[in-house]
């Protein structure tokens, strides 16, 4: 159920920003100045008992837990009332430890088999309500004893999920234990025999409210027998015979209340009885689909009963309930709970009401059935809000769930229906989630992080949930001890981290501190919470400046853990996709080495290029070549087997996304850097993988190609290669009609580097005996690639400008040519001594289409305000670069755009040379 | 109508009863008819007293503004540890809900996730348990923190 975007950031840095201080983050200074003076053990126990009350379990044990008064009021009555096992191991012995406090226990909830079997001890023996969840598990044998032990019992719960193991002869037991009984509400139960119900009747004479809720086969007969049911739910129960409905229940005399929400009822069997029982007052049949194909029951027709389904008006029809008539629209709830008048079975209808809503809105969220946009915009949407307010804690936590629930359309893409989301924002939503957020309750808590994290995909919601402090909040959340609750929370700053605007906020909130902390406590065995952290540390790590903030806080360390040991491929991806954007920074931190640094790191992410699950093998990917920007790095990649890896895995992409194929020749670019590299790039057989990769129809993989060719083409055996496995073709092709200015520039220089000679010797003392044919297409070849380059500087040297520049030297002129041959990009470009060089040679060519190309890239370098002019400069200056262009600028031989461009080459030189950091 | 209200160190407030009758306390005495005279408050110092009569009087002007009401709150309880300790006595002695749950929540804020010795440095607290009896706690609360 995870349902977030995921966000992919740039991987080439494009600004800078200028880092500053941040102030420490931490929520525990406290005023100490007067504290001396202040005895707080000396507060009135029931005030004492009132701050207990605001804290959950683990904070109340620990306030026990620090002297001897505290301990003593920990263990008051009135705060073992009730208890809520649900976020707790509890085995026999934990239970035993409780018992001594859970001597006037009234209430409890619990989840799971476990802690099923350990309720008995806890010695409850006055428990009154039972409520558990995750049941599936549960046995016969453990509910019998359950019963048989809490004799009091008036209210047994267990749902929604299915208890697939209880039969009728655990309600039996039920029956004969608990004669108390008021209330039993079951999920999922094969087969309710009669003669359990039967026993239900005959034993408890007080059952008023009964659910049999999603069972395959209820017995409807037998039913018709308990007389003291006032509230029947049997929604979503299959197989329920209505002829015999209509014709027994109607004679239940206190049938108040019925629920046949989810089943196949039909109009008839609902007209009879709505007409004839006497006592019925409100009938709910929400998504019944043979109802609501015949949807002319008018609710005037009902003799004053109730009939909700999706196509009644139902705030209104709830409203008809109450003599004051008074239109109360949407606040029908609301000032039920407020009215000061209170009737008695009024309020029993309203809470059975809101009960069986929420669990029936619930379960048609979890449905995800079309054609219900019209319900949920017009009255879903906001039922759930009202009920989100309920005294009832679990209908407040199922409302909750429910618009968690409904907003999302399609889990897989992780996409929710904006129109839902708005409506909920709209009607109040963002604030009384997180009001249920701020809850004490780890249940409430969990299902309203869950909420704001669904609902926050919305861009507009996102908004509102800041402005309403509620980045506050979840950072909170996320500092939870609750695994659930801090992984929901996780959640909601994953998907508040995906725009820019809430980064800093985030960051200001503490969470970034709080989401490495996740980490660590949640190293092990839990991959949601994990996943969802890394999600949100990625999108973060995006930020220049939450970047600093990630590593500071251990952040390095914490996900490359992740990416070292963890097997989930969703924790996998989004571990690689942070260390990728933490490196992204290269020239505004040093998070890039420190990645690095962190042992194994490398080599972890050079192992996950190899998993099965191509998300986690682009980010990983991704993450190589951000981190080969640092030279160090580089070269560790290479250590750890990078080469042999990122080979592979472009060899095996060109099916893949393209995502993944950018981020494959990236790598491959990155590493190319070194000459080394390069040559075993070339030996591993990365070319032929890199010209298709070339030929892809999408700019960022072909551009991110032509530039690993370009670094590869240096070396003469990696020349030929380019030549053999048909990469002039491609080449030409990029340079010639690619809508990126960049791939035209770098697969210009890549042929510019293979045909500046650099192979004819090798090809020559190559020993093949197709020596000759390889020589001749050689300089078909060559003939191609030059007519090809000479093309494209052309398509930058405006003949108007270069005219006016030959001339005049005055600098308007040139200025006016540098900003014709301007590429952007090419300005993000960092360029080795040795690839200076090779330029610097190039101006020497004999060609004269080699020499105005070398001087086109010498000027792109060099360009005042360019992120490495400076550094270009230098290393130009070290070439002694200086003589070589003006000889190029002054030749009578050379073409005017290479003479034109050695000026303003030698001009940015001189420019770069006052700057007084050289 | 104004009531007369003498703090602990013998200083009169002259407050609304509409005002004042925020205090349960209070609106019981009024109630008897016991208030025709300077009711006093042995327990409530002059400068808590005139910070709780605040709260009830932005209580009774903004009670129909809830984003004001929520803004002010914030602000009124962002106090130190000794004056929000003088609250909590006062809101208990004199009854007024409303500030005792915001002054309790305030507190139960500043300890949420705290373990117990950290507890005991936020608020000064004493550690009086013997050996014996910590480890008898810890098994006692062990619950409370497996998940």
């Amino acid at each position: 159920m995870s349902r977030r975007v995921r966000r992919k950031v740039a991987k080439k840095g494009k600004e800078k920003i200028v880092l500053q201080g941040y102030p420490d983050v931490e929520d525990d200074v406290l005023d100490l100045e007067r504290q001396e003076d202040v005895y707080w053990t000396s507060l009135p126990d029931d005030t004492v008992l009132q701050l207990f009350s605001c804290l959950n379990y683990r904070d109340r044990a620990s306030l026990s837990s620090t002297c001897k008064t505290w301990r003593h009021l920990g263990i008051s009555p009135c705060l073992w009332y009730s208890l809520d096992l649900r976020a707790h191991k509890c085995d026999a012995v934990m239970a035993a430890s409780l018992a001594l406090r859970c001597v006037n226990l009234q209430k409890l909830r619990f989840r799971g088999a476990e802690s099923a079997d350990a309720i008995i001890h806890l010695q409850a023996r006055n428990l009154r309500e039972i409520s558990g969840d995750y049941c599936r598990k549960i046995t016969d044998a453990t509910l019998s004893v359950i019963v048989a032990r809490h004799e009091a019992l008036e209210s047994l719960q267990l749902g929604p999920d299915f208890c697939e193991r209880i039969s009728s002869d655990a309600i039996k037991a039920i029956a004969f234990c608990c004669s108390k009984l008021k209330k039993l509400r079951l999920s999922g139960i094969r087969d309710v025999h009669g003669d359990a119900i039967n026993a239900l009747a005959k034993h408890c004479p007080n059952l008023t409210d009964i659910g049999f809720i999603d069972c395959l086969n209820v017995d409807e007969m037998a039913l018709g027998n308990v007389v003291s049911v006032r509230f029947l739910s049997v929604a979503g129960t299959s197989n329920m015979k209505w002829g015999v409905v209509s014709h027994l229940w109607h004679k239940l005399p206190n049938l108040t209340g019925l629920d046949v929400s989810r089943t196949d009822i039909g109009p008839t069997a609902v007209s009879r009885l709505l007409s004839s029982s006497q006592s019925l007052k409100v009938l709910c049949a929400l998504n019944c689909p043979v109802l609501e194909e015949d949807a002319n029951l008018s609710a005037n027709k009902n003799k004053g009963k109730l009939l909700l389904a999706l196509f009644t008006e139902i705030f209104k029809g709830i409203a008809s309930l109450f003599v004051d008539t008074t239109n109360k629209g949407k606040n029908v709830f609301l000032d039920w709970r407020n009215s000061k008048n209170k009737d008695k079975n009024l309020d029993e209808i309203m809470n059975w009401l809101e009960w069986i809503l929420s669990h029936t809105l619930l379960r048609i969220a979890e449905s995800n059935q079309h054609g219900l946009d019209n319900f949920w915009l017009k009255q879903g949407a906001a039922l759930l809000l009202s009920l989100m307010q309920s005294s009832q804690e679990d209908v407040q936590e199922r409302a909750a769930t429910g618009l968690a629930t409904f907003v999302v359309i399609d889990d897989e893409n992780a996409s929710i229906d904006s129109k839902r989301a708005e409506a909920v924002m709209n009607d109040g939503g963002i604030c009384l989630l997180l009001d249920l957020a701020k809850s004490w309750r780890e249940g409430l808590q969990s299902e309203a992080a869950k909420a704001i994290a669904n609902l926050s995909v919305n861009a507009e919601v996102a908004k509102a949930v800041a402005e309403e402090g509620g980045i506050n909040i979840l950072a909170g959340l996320a500092r939870s001890m609750n695994r659930l609750v801090a992984e929901e929370a996780a959640g909601g700053l994953w998907n508040l981290s995906v725009g820019e605007e809430h980064k800093g906020a985030i960051a200001e909130a503490g969470g970034v501190k709080a989401l490495v902390d996740l980490i660590f406590k949640w190293s092990t065995g839990g991959e949601g919470v994990l996943e969802r952290a890394a999600g949100a540390l990625a999108n973060l790590a995006a930020d220049d400046k939450c970047s600093t903030e990630v590593a500071v806080a251990g952040g390095v360390h914490a996900l490359v853990m992740l990416a070292r040991n963890c097997k989930f491929d969703g924790v996998q991806e989004q571990a690689a996709r942070a260390l990728a954007n933490l490196a992204a920074h290269g020239d505004s931190n040093n998070n890039n080495a420190a990645v690095g640094q962190e042992a194994g790191a490398l080599e972890a992410l050079v192992q996950l290029t190899r998993s099965p699950n191509e998300g986690v093998r682009q980010e990983a990917a991704g993450a190589l070549w951000n981190l080969s920007f640092d030279d160090r790095n580089r070269e560790a990649i290479a250590a750890a087997g990078g080469v042999e890896a990122l080979v592979t895995l472009a060899q095996s992409c060109s099916n893949a996304s393209s995502g993944l194929q950018e981020r494959a020749a990236g790598a491959l670019w990155g590493l190319s850097v070194s000459e080394a590299n390069s040559v075993a790039i070339g030996r591993e057989g990365g070319v032929a993988p890199l010209i298709a990769l070339a030929r892809s129809e999408s700019e960022d993989v072909h551009e991110t190609a032509a530039g690993a060719l370009w670094n590869l083409a240096f070396n003469p055996g990696n020349a030929l290669r380019i030549v053999e496995e048909g990469g002039v073709p491609a080449l030409v092709h990029l340079c010639s009609s690619s809508q990126s200015k960049m791939a035209r520039f770098m697969a210009a220089l890549a042929l510019a580097y293979m045909f500046d000679g650099r192979m004819d010797e090798y090809a020559l003392v190559g020993t093949s005996s197709e020596s000759t044919s390889k020589s001749v297409s050689l300089d078909g070849a060559r003939r191609m690639a030059l007519k090809h380059i000479e093309a494209f500087v052309l398509t930058f040297s405006d003949p108007h400008a270069f005219a006016a520049a030959a001339a005049s030297s005055a600098p308007a002129a040139l200025s006016q040519v540098t900003e014709g041959a301007r590429i952007q990009e090419a300005g993000h470009l960092r360029c080795s001594g040795a690839e200076i060089g090779r330029f610097v040679a190039m101006l020497r060519n004999p060609s004269s289409i080699l020499k105005a190309c070398a001087a086109f890239a010498l000027l792109q370098f060099t360009i005042p305000g360019g992120r490495h002019a400076m550094h270009h400069a230098s290393l130009m200056q070290n070439a002694g670069a200086a003589r070589v262009l003006r000889a190029a600028a002054a030749a009578a031989t050379a073409p005017l755009e290479a003479k034109i461009f050695a000026r303003i080459v030698l001009r940015n030189l001189e420019h770069h040379h006052m700057e007084p950091s050289l | 109508m104004a009531l007369e209200l003498k703090s602990s160190d013998n200083k009169i407030f002259e407050v609304e009863e509409l005002v004042a009758v925020q205090s349960e306390t209070i609106k019981s005495l009024v109630e008897d008819g016991c208030a025709d005279n300077v009711i006093p408050l042995p327990n409530v110092d002059s400068k808590t007293l005139e910070l709780v009569l605040d709260w009830c009087k932005n209580h009774v002007d903004m009670k129909l503004d809830e984003e004001k009401l929520k803004e002010y709150e914030d602000k009124f309880i962002e106090v130190d540890q000794a004056v929000l300790y003088d609250l909590l006595l006062a809101a208990n002695y004199l009854n007024i809900k409303d500030l005792l749950n915001r002054a309790c929540q305030k507190v139960a804020d500043m300890l949420k996730g705290k373990t117990p010795e950290q507890i005991r440095e936020t608020l000064n607290i004493v550690n009086d348990f013997s050996p014996e009896e910590e480890e008898e706690i810890r098994k006692e609360n062990l619950w409370a923190f497996e998940e």
